[in-house]
């Protein structure tokens, strides 16, 4: 028992930290402080806010709403991403055209531009998709770019000398390389993704987590909103998560990930 | 001429852009008998490993030819297969993967492959292992697979660009008694190339002397040491008057040279 403890201390400290934040915040607004339901909330009204919602079917409508653009823009991020930071990394002049650039654009707050992004392409899912698209692409491009330039040449002339073709030394050399940069990058895009969806509904939207969110801040219904911001959190960890899992799983040969 | 391995008067000389040229081969030439095991020695950016490099098919001379048991190198050919210094082992597949590589890329079909392979492995001492990363092994077992790959293409040349170089002092001695009992058993022409004088006097029937670069060869000298070799042969005299003569005809190289090693491709 102590040993299994020993073992999984990082998941039980991490998993205990949480449920010690709610605690406390439970506590605290439960006699400690006079809450004012028009500005704060608890857990445990969270908690039933929430399974009001989930009860009506209106969390999962509404998740159904946000998961489209999402897919739709974080898809065409990794394959443009892909595509780009392959270039950028194989044509070195492409590399140094496109560097400063997209340096730039990952650092500026693009979410300051999504008033514009809606006025062009509308309420709806092309505004939302392009938003989350333009947040999330960065990282693909930077970690494939970065991934590229990486390739051990040395490896490349291993195929070559036994007679690799090209495709061998993609397949075979290119393409495992890379990989692993991508899905890390994936990491952070997720994130920024899951931004551009609020952002994206708080401007103009009629439905969506990240429209419950605004919509549930204006009607001071705290309880609510907090429901809706923890979805949020909820997925995504998961997704985080689930990315290290699946880093983990696919790339055994990569040390201390 | 009816040697085994023969270049006769290479000339290579790299043109990197926006760069001055570099000559690495000039009107080079070597014979090798076959079955032979000849180390090169040489200073640093002589053109050892560009040497190497021109045997085994990927860098093309600008003159000279090059051939091996009559026909003339135009590029990489399952006749050579090469050692590398830093191993050059694919991080993502395991050692049985990497060792089969060379017959993946033939195109032989998995079960034969993997046949043949677990054979190699055991040669070179690495039965247990076929499942860990390269990651997961030690700079000799590294060097193993490295090893074990280059052999299960069944080449009848086995170029070696200071293989033991990356190890530390005991793996090597180690390495070479095993490179020396796997070599009778695989009966392979070995082209050895090494900074050691010891290791390449220890190896070798021949050793090539080159000089400084642009490289050329200096000397040939026979190492007629009875086999099998052993650990006590290092201390005898007959060793120690090779050693000796090697290091005499390498000394007049090394006193202007001495600059970075830019021989490998």
């Amino acid at each position: 028992m102590n040993a299994w403890i020993y073992e999984k201390r990082r998941l039980l400290l991490g998993v205990a930290a949480v449920i010690l934040f709610f605690l406390v915040w439970e506590v605290i607004f439960s006699g400690l402080v006079k809450l004012n339901p028009l500005f704060m909330s608890k857990p445990s009204l969270i908690w039933s806010g929430f399974m009001y919602d989930l009860k009506s079917g209106k969390v999962l409508f509404e998740l159904m709403v946000s998961v489209r653009p999402f897919l739709f823009g974080f898809i065409a991020a990794v394959v443009v991403g892909i595509v780009v930071g392959t270039f950028m990394g194989w044509r070195q002049k492409v590399g140094y055209a496109l560097d400063p650039l997209m340096t730039a654009l990952y650092a500026s707050p693009l979410v300051a531009v999504a008033p514009l992004v809606i006025i062009i392409f509308g309420v709806g899912v092309p505004g939302k998709t392009f938003l989350i698209f333009v947040l999330s692409v960065f990282p693909f491009i930077f970690n494939t770019y970065a991934g590229v330039k990486a390739v051990d040449q040395l490896l490349v002339n291993v195929v070559r000398s036994m007679g690799g073709n090209d495709k061998d030394i993609y397949f075979k050399v290119i393409v495992p390389s890379v990989l692993p940069y991508i899905i890390a990058g994936g990491r952070y895009a997720i994130g920024r993704a899951l931004v551009g969806i609020l952002v994206g509904e708080f401007y103009a939207a009629s439905a969506g987590i990240g429209y419950m969110i605004a919509f549930y801040g204006d009607m001071y219904a705290i309880d609510r909103m907090f429901a809706y911001i923890l979805i949020m959190m909820v997925i995504a960890v998961a997704f985080t998560e689930g990315i290290r899992w699946a880093e983990r799983a696919a790339f055994p040969w990569r040390v201390g990930m | 001429m009816s040697s085994y391995i023969s270049a006769e008067n290479i000339n290579l000389t790299f043109r990197p852009k926006n760069r001055e040229a570099v000559t690495a081969l000039s009107e080079f030439n070597i014979d090798i008998e076959q079955g032979q095991f000849v180390s090169i020695v040489g200073p640093s950016g002589c053109g050892k490993s560009t040497f190497l490099n021109v045997l085994l098919g990927l860098i093309p001379p600008n003159t000279g030819v090059m051939s091996v048991n009559g026909r003339t190198v135009t590029g990489p050919g399952t006749d050579r297969a090469m050692v590398f210094q830093e191993f050059g082992l694919l991080p993502w597949r395991t050692v049985a993967h990497n060792v089969e590589l060379g017959l993946e890329l033939q195109g032989v079909a998995k079960g034969p492959r993997r046949e043949t392979c677990q054979g190699f492995i055991k040669m070179v001492g690495l039965t247990g292992f076929e499942n860990h990363y390269p990651h997961e092994l030690s700079g000799g077992m590294k060097q193993r697979v490295g090893l074990a790959r280059a052999l299960a293409s069944d080449p009848d040349v086995l170029l070696m660009d200071e293989p033991f170089a990356a190890l530390d002092a005991q793996t090597r001695d180690i390495m070479q008694a095993e490179l020396l009992r796997i070599w009778h058993e695989a009966k392979k022409t070995v082209l050895f190339v090494t900074h050691q004088i010891e290791e390449a006097v220890y190896l070798s029937d021949h050793v090539i002397v080159m000089t400084k670069r642009p490289g050329r060869t200096k000397k040939l000298v026979p190492i007629d040491l009875p086999r099998p070799r052993d650990y006590e042969m290092r201390v005898s005299p007959r060793f120690n008057e090779l050693k000796l003569e090697i290091w005499n005809e390498l000394k007049d190289e090394l006193s202007v040279g001495g600059d970075e090693d830019s021989g490998h491709a």
